[in-house]
């Protein structure tokens, strides 16, 4: 099973969030997951937009308990 | 397609412009679009390694907000499109002879050099070019 690391970024203004996610992924396996947390609704569709300009994979995304949530599947 | 080259001009010490532009940077450098920076006139006194926190910035209608609430502070921005993606930083070497500055006055390990205008219009030439 691929590891999975959630990041808790609830707080941080754009483009916090999607530069942590960076920073995670680049220490990451390929295969590996990453499940960004946000309080800025922008995250929602900036990080799939982001994914899918470099090429990697939005696994899942949505809004829980007031934050959105993105997982990403580190492709390449 | 090939993603074009981003180059920015920044000649303003404004925080609003500078958060804006700092934003730009680091996004695009990190969705794989190489982006050149170059700093000149009142811009260049932000990234004076002696000046502290958020009096390095001037007065801007937005400042008071992005202070407040705690925004990344741009040159963090810059610095972590550096890290995490292509960019490249120069300083205008005119606004340095002006200032009888050199590199080492700047932010360390921000800037890959100085640089005079005619190189980096030129360069822009192959890219797209903005001016904050």
């Amino acid at each position: 099973m691929s590891e999975r690391k959630i990041i808790d970024a609830r707080g941080s203004f754009c483009p916090g969030p999607l530069m942590e996610l960076i920073a995670a992924l680049k220490l990451m396996e390929v295969g590996g997951e990453c499940e960004i947390l946000s309080t800025d609704q922008g995250t929602a569709k900036d990080v799939p937009e982001w994914c899918e300009k470099v090429g990697h994979e939005t696994v899942e995304s949505g809004e829980k308990d007031g934050h959105w949530y993105v997982v990403v599947r580190k492709a390449k | 397609m090939a993603t074009l080259p981003l180059y920015i001009i920044l000649s303003s010490a404004d925080r609003d412009k500078l958060q804006l532009a700092s934003m730009i940077a680091s996004v695009a450098a990190v969705s794989e679009r190489p982006v050149h920076v170059f700093v000149s006139m009142g811009a260049i006194k932000v990234f004076d390694k002696s000046a502290n926190g958020n009096d390095r910035y001037g007065d801007s209608a937005f400042n008071a907000e992005l202070c407040d609430k705690n925004a990344p502070d741009p040159i963090e921005m810059f610095s972590q499109g550096k890290m995490l993606g292509d960019m490249t930083m120069w300083a205008c070497s005119m606004v340095l002879d002006v200032l009888g500055w050199d590199e080492s006055h700047l932010v360390e390990d921000l800037f890959d050099g100085q640089m005079g205008l005619t190189k980096f219009l030129s360069d822009a030439e192959e890219g797209q070019l903005m001016s904050m």
